[in-house]
């Protein structure tokens, strides 16, 4: 039997520290660590539920296929101008990829998931380019522009998910990947126009988010300066 | 299944469905991926639990109770219940993280979980089903018939119901409706409390800090003070919030509210087996200078003497019933609904409490069954907000008082349980928690 030399409270034998104060409980007749009692709660840990959404999923899926599949033919046998049908059968495949993580596989990664957005966006961008008569842009500029932003956007994920534990260090990096972002989107823009590389509105948003970035990792490593900030901007 | 009555007073329960009751209506609200409105209440026994046993026992007592069956739908304007004949749940191995986010379609759409570990079992329940009280009816009811099904002879009664009994229509009833009878709707004040700042845990942590207190000492004690063991309890976690707040010296100190919840059964003659109860929320304000223990407790005293009474807590339910029987309200989609709600509880209800703290009293069982029995456990489950919620239950001479929270800090129940030690009430502490406090 311990008590807590701070609290006074009489504590669980399985338990090293005060729950209250932190204050170790050490009981020099007791010191074998192996003699502990066990733990009075369980040691599993839950995990929520799922949700079975098979049948809005196949209800999405049936919609979307069955959308696509009349155009198609309205477009095949009816309405035959042009390849309008592309636009409507794309924008299907493009909501249905977008529905999969929400409806039919609800613990795909993030990664994975944001890959497939990407992959899903460029074929309807593709339909597009394929219709209009001079695709160029497609592979010159789009491809690349859009790596990048997937590129980027992955690493702010990562970055979210793995470092950042609050809304100041998340909003940084929301901040630096802009301002990469809008870098990227000048050279590869001046690129695709043959232009000579270099960086002009671009380096403007550029300094205004490393000048933001700079702030808000002062205010983050400070901690009186956060609490300051947390106190006057608290909701 | 026996299916509900085709017409009663009061809730009108319906064949086949049941509408929300007035408090039930508000929880699917505020359902989220991170938050569910589900408490616990759990028996621990002198005995290991058979979950073979136990599960047959839980699948015998469901048909009595059949508002615990039911799952949730969406409709137009409401939601509501409707029974629910998926294979009933199963039992489950207890976890070091209750109260866990119940999805409404999860579960075969059951909103009800039994857990078993070692000499105890615990039932988690959400909250739109029914309160502490017909909580514990079911729990009781669950241990007598499966300490019958281990060959002990358990009679009903005290809290004990039949199992082959037709359910009677008094006990699905909404209360609300039949007792909300006041000619006048008094308004409520809306005035923010002082709310705990902490660090939040990682998701689906809740912890526990659980003390228990011989029941005579404090009867002793607060009888001492000339008050009842709520209103002695409430006093304390107010004091503890009160030092609190002054620790973390605020430039502007706010009022320190706990919402309790009232059983309104002690008040009006209702048998109904949903919710029925009622919020009320004894404060103390710092700002007209600093309270000694016992002006708070006179405070406290008082406010409980003047608040909990019929007149006072029929027209409050008849505040809230209004906008239940309003027409323009009625008419609103449900989306619409929820949207309001949602915002009304975040922006204004949840900020008007400090902490809440509920008392299920002492829990009665027939004497056969006395021996077998340890304790009770009850928990609030998890918090809306960072903060920390109190629940007490009494069983003979073991108060168990569980604290719940989703942050790290522990600053309150510290000051709680050494307000209680400094009083001469031996208080003995376990926990839950695997890491370190700050």
């Amino acid at each position: 039997m311990s008590y807590c030399v701070n609290c006074g409270v009489e504590l669980d034998p399985s338990l090293t520290r005060c729950p209250l104060c932190n204050t170790p409980v050490i009981n020099p007749n007791e010191m074998e660590p192996n003699l502990l009692p066990p733990f009075p709660y369980p040691q599993k840990r839950g995990q929520v539920d799922a949700v079975k959404r098979t049948d809005l999923a196949l209800l999405i899926s049936v919609v979307l296929i069955g959308t696509a599949l009349t155009c198609g033919l309205l477009n095949l046998f009816i309405y035959r101008f042009g390849h309008w049908s592309f636009y409507v059968i794309g924008a299907c495949a493009v909501l249905w990829i977008f529905c999969i993580p929400m409806l039919l596989y609800s613990r795909l990664s993030i990664y994975l998931s944001i890959l497939l957005d990407a992959l899903a966006s460029a074929l309807y961008i593709g339909i597009i380019a394929y219709d209009l008569p001079d695709s160029t842009w497609y592979i010159g500029l789009f491809v690349p522009v859009l790596l990048l932003a997937l590129a980027l956007l992955l690493a702010f994920v990562y970055t979210v998910r793995k470092i950042c534990r609050s809304i100041l260090s998340t909003a940084t990096a929301f901040v630096i990947v802009c301002g990469l972002f809008c870098v990227g989107l000048e050279l590869l823009i001046r690129r695709f126009f043959d232009a000579r590389l270099y960086i002009t509105w671009s380096s403007i948003v550029l300094s205004c988010c490393t000048i933001i970035a700079a702030a808000l990792i002062t205010v983050t490593v400070r901690s009186r300066l956060r609490e300051a900030v947390r106190r006057r901007m608290h909701l | 299944m026996r299916k509900p009555h085709r017409r009663a007073t009061g809730g009108k329960p319906r064949e086949n469905w049941y509408q929300l009751d007035l408090s039930g209506n508000v929880y699917p609200t505020l359902q989220s991926k991170r938050f569910s409105s589900v408490f616990r209440v759990g028996i621990v026994l002198k005995e290991a639990v058979d979950p073979a046993v136990l599960e047959q026992a839980f699948h015998m007592t469901l048909p009595r109770f059949p508002l615990m069956t039911s799952a949730i739908h969406k409709g137009l304007f409401w939601r509501y219940l409707e029974p629910n004949h998926a294979p009933l749940p199963p039992v489950r191995e207890d976890i070091i993280n209750p109260c866990m986010p119940m999805p409404f379609k999860s579960n075969n759409r059951y909103l009800i979980r039994l857990y078993y570990f070692e000499n105890s079992f615990s039932l988690e329940i959400f909250h739109s089903l029914t309160d502490g009280t017909g909580a514990l009816y079911f729990l009781r009811t669950l241990a007598a018939v499966y300490l019958r099904l281990k060959g002990y002879p358990i009679p009903d009664g005290c809290g004990v119901l039949d199992i082959h009994e037709p359910v009677p229509r008094e006990e699905l009833e909404d209360s609300y409706m039949r007792y909300a009878r006041s000619r006048f709707r008094p308004k409520r004040a809306q005035e923010k409390a002082y709310r705990l700042r902490g660090t939040k845990e990682p998701f689906y942590t809740l912890n526990i800090v659980s003390g228990t207190l011989p029941t005579d000492r404090l009867l002793e004690v607060s009888g001492d003070f000339g008050v009842s063991v709520t209103e002695y309890l409430n006093s304390v976690l107010l004091f503890a919030l009160m030092q609190e707040q002054k620790a973390r010296r605020p430039f502007r100190e706010l009022p320190l509210k706990i919402a309790m919840p009232v059983n309104l059964r002690r008040f009006f003659p209702s048998r109904t087996m949903r919710n029925f109860i009622t919020m009320v929320y004894p404060s103390i304000d710092p700002r007209m200078g600093d309270y000694t223990f016992p002006e708070i407790v006179q405070q406290v005293h008082h406010y409980m003497r003047y608040y909990l009474n019929d007149k006072f807590l029929g027209a409050d339910i008849t505040t809230n019933a209004a906008t239940r029987t309003n027409p323009v309200i009625r008419a609103v989609p449900l989306f619409i609904k929820d949207l309001f709600v949602r915002q009304f509880y975040i922006r204004i209800q949840d900020k008007q409490s400090s902490a809440g703290l509920t008392n299920l009293g002492t829990v009665d069982v027939p004497d056969e069954m006395r021996p077998h029995v340890d304790h009770f456990e009850i928990l609030m489950g998890q918090p809306f907000s960072e903060r920390t919620n109190c629940a007490v239950s009494t069983f003979g001479n073991q108060t168990v008082i569980n604290f719940a929270s989703s942050i790290v800090e522990t600053d309150v129940e510290k000051f709680f349980f050494r307000k209680l030690v400094q009083d001469h009430i031996p208080v003995k502490i376990k926990s839950n928690r695997t890491m370190e406090v700050r």
